[in-house]
């Protein structure tokens, strides 16, 4: 029997002893901070931390560790609400009506939401873990590389939306995205394409810096035209959501939570998938889709919830198979096998107390972290406070810190540079940018299941349709793409990203 | 380009040019015989979808005969203003492994805020100190990232 209440009892006893309890909260803070901090996200985070938790027992370094792992979820949304630098690609939808509210003065409900929503989200889904590990386990095995194919042409489908009134854009967006994705080598066989002879072109244009470059060197150098005074004009701002705020987003947590946990249990499916899809799905069912873009408090919700959901779904694989599902969790799993724990079916049945205490900490970790975010989102909101002159520099310093610390390539920084002109550009002709950032995000992952399918196949495309969860993902994604070339072909209206319409 | 009309017209001939490009360098991918699915084939469809739909683009732009969308260009301060920053950026940029991460950041921020801001000298500088000194203590000292130390690591 894979649950049991005494078992979780047990966990939570040891999880609450003060030792644990204080490698918990110091777990919180350092990924609050790694979040924070623009270039070092939660996988170089865990790595660079790692040697640090030698000094104490398993239990405690593995209650750190993940800690670690959530408390950078949480703290990656403040850069990208606060000054739209989406370090981590999972931040770009927040980015999207997160920035809006703030420069509305309105950063404060926009951080408060995104610290309660990820508690929601990640309290649910952990009790998904608690009760249907192992059943939930085997969804992640019924996936092979046609499924995953469909699921990510079924996330690229996304753009179809997030291209707005603009389709036609969106889809140029969406193919110069892959385009700039397939620089470099090819997954399978390893030969140089559309390289031009460069040696550093050859390493691949990483879509982080792309998204850096479109979204915070691309908004900078906006305002810098502009010679904007403050991002925030006046000087009231709020602080905390409203009553409002939190009415509107609650069915948002919910959906969210969904979305990013049953993703979250299939290996490759990142939270930067994810948040697309949750975001995506709000703005469908929205009766005011028209708000999505100009600040619409459940449009940083959404993806802030199914971020933490699929970091807690990504626990299920892990424990109950051994397998990371992204790149984190695969530092995590070195963090557990350094301590001669083998992550696997028989996990939890041979360290069942170490296996629950780990879980009840992610409990006590969420409580944690919404308690110590909540009292801090005044102090960053104050950030929009700042006169511009002085924060457009830093903006653009932790762009830098953020592109270069990638691979730790000069080269990577310049592509960030190409892509905040390109960005710049892409607002002024009326070009929506998420569907460029999609493509560049799924394109290596699409390529290389398409690869893997036709090999399977010998060759042949039928066999996205002949397996049943493919022939369904495929479904939806056709019917998605052929109401927004309909609706595209009905509309006469000139091709303008909604964002730039007011 | 001055309207929405007139950018669409060229921006969607420069991204025919750019999808012919594609098609083109796509074209001299080398083969391979133990793939279905040959390297080249994916840019090569792509270079030829962005090729169609620049087209596409700037041929519905040009029939197009409704209200004009004006696109607000910077005037020429704006223009001087976003090319001193990109200017600035690019020379940290270069800076950055002679210097060392922290001196030119020091330098860049210390310059940048002075320029957009036109705050006192002194009070750009400490900015400018404050930030390098940041990045020296927090990612190359206390993190030990590999970022370029310049003179400072010798």
């Amino acid at each position: 029997m894979f649950f049991s209440w005494d078992y979780l009892l047990q966990g939570f006893s040891l999880a609450l002893s003060p030792t644990n309890l204080l490698w918990a909260l110091v777990g919180c803070l350092m990924g609050t901070l790694i979040g924070v901090l623009p270039g070092i996200g939660p996988s170089s985070g865990i790595a660079i931390l790692l040697p640090l938790t030698t000094v104490v027992g398993p239990i405690p370094a593995i209650i750190m560790m993940a800690a670690i792992y959530y408390g950078a979820m949480y703290g990656g949304s403040t850069t990208a609400i606060v000054v739209n630098i989406p370090g981590e690609a999972s931040s770009v939808p927040t980015c999207i009506d997160g920035y809006e509210l703030a420069k509305q003065g309105r950063a404060g409900p926009a951080l408060g939401i995104a610290a309660i929503s990820s508690f929601v989200a990640g309290t649910l889904s952990l009790v998904g873990l608690t009760f249907f590990a192992p059943v939930l386990a085997n969804v992640a095995l019924a996936f092979g590389p046609p499924e995953y194919f469909a699921l990510m042409f079924m996330s690229l489908s996304l753009v179809i939306s997030l291209s707005g009134r603009a389709l036609l854009k969106g889809l140029i967006g969406t193919a110069l995205g892959l385009l700039a994705a397939m620089v470099g080598q090819d997954p399978l066989t390893g030969g140089a394409r559309l390289t031009f002879g460069s040696e550093e072109l050859m390493a691949g244009v990483n879509f982080i810096s792309v998204i850096i470059g479109l979204f915070a060197i691309g908004e900078v150098l906006v305002n810098v035209e502009e010679a904007v005074a403050y991002i925030y004009e006046k000087k009231k701002l709020d602080w905390m959501p409203t009553w409002a705020d939190i009415e509107q987003s609650w069915g948002a947590m919910l959906r969210s939570t969904g979305v990013g946990f049953f993703m979250g249990l299939l290996p490759g499916c990142a939270p930067s998938v994810t948040t697309f899809v949750a975001y995506d799905l709000e703005k469908r069912i929205s009766k005011h889709p028209e708000r999505f873009g100009k600040g619409a408090i459940e449009g940083v919700a959404a993806p802030e919830g199914a971020n933490n959901a699929t970091c807690s779904g990504g626990f299920v694989p892990l424990f109950a198979f051994g397998l990371p599902t992204g790149p984190a969790l695969a530092v995590l799993l070195g963090g557990l096998m350094m301590y001669g724990l083998q992550p696997g079916p028989m996990l939890f049945t041979q360290n069942p107390q170490f296996v629950w205490a780990v879980i009840a900490s992610m409990y006590i970790g969420n409580v944690i972290l919404l308690v110590l975010n909540l009292p801090l989102v005044g102090m960053w909101a104050r950030i929009a406070l700042l006169p511009f002159p002085m924060l457009g520099p830093l903006i653009i310093l932790f762009s830098v810190i953020g592109a270069y610390s990638i691979r730790f390539l000069a080269f990577d920084v310049w592509v960030a540079l190409i892509f905040g002109v390109v960005g710049y550009l892409m607002r002024k002709l009326g070009f929506p940018m998420a569907p460029m950032v999609l493509a560049s995000v799924l394109a290596q992952m699409l390529e290389t299941s398409l690869q893997q399918s036709l090999l399977i196949s010998q060759g042949s495309p039928l066999i996205f349709f002949t397996r049943p969860i493919a022939a369904g993902f495929m479904t939806l994604a056709l019917l998605s793409i052929i109401r927004g070339v309909w609706l595209e072909l009905r509309s006469r209206a000139p091709e303008v990203a909604e964002e730039d319409e007011a | 380009m001055k309207t929405q009309r007139s950018a669409d017209i060229a921006s969607g001939i420069f991204l025919s040019l750019l999808g012919l490009i594609a098609v083109l360098a796509a074209l001299r991918i080398a083969g391979s015989p133990d793939v279905r699915m040959q390297p080249r084939t994916l840019p090569l469809i792509l270079g030829w979808i962005i090729l169609a739909a620049g087209g596409i683009l700037a041929a519905r732009a040009w029939h197009l005969r409704e209200e004009e969308r004006i696109i607000k260009w910077p005037d020429r301060s704006g223009t001087f203003r976003v090319l001193v920053t990109l200017a600035s950026l690019a020379v940290y940029l270069l800076l950055m492994d002679p210097l060392g991460l922290p001196l030119s950041t020091v330098l860049f921020v210390a310059f940048l805020v002075w320029y957009l801001g036109r705050y006192r000298m002194v009070w750009a500088a400490t900015l400018g100190l404050a930030s390098g000194g940041t990045v020296y203590y927090v990612f190359i000292r206390l993190l030990q990232l590999s970022f370029p130390v310049g003179p400072l690591g010798r």
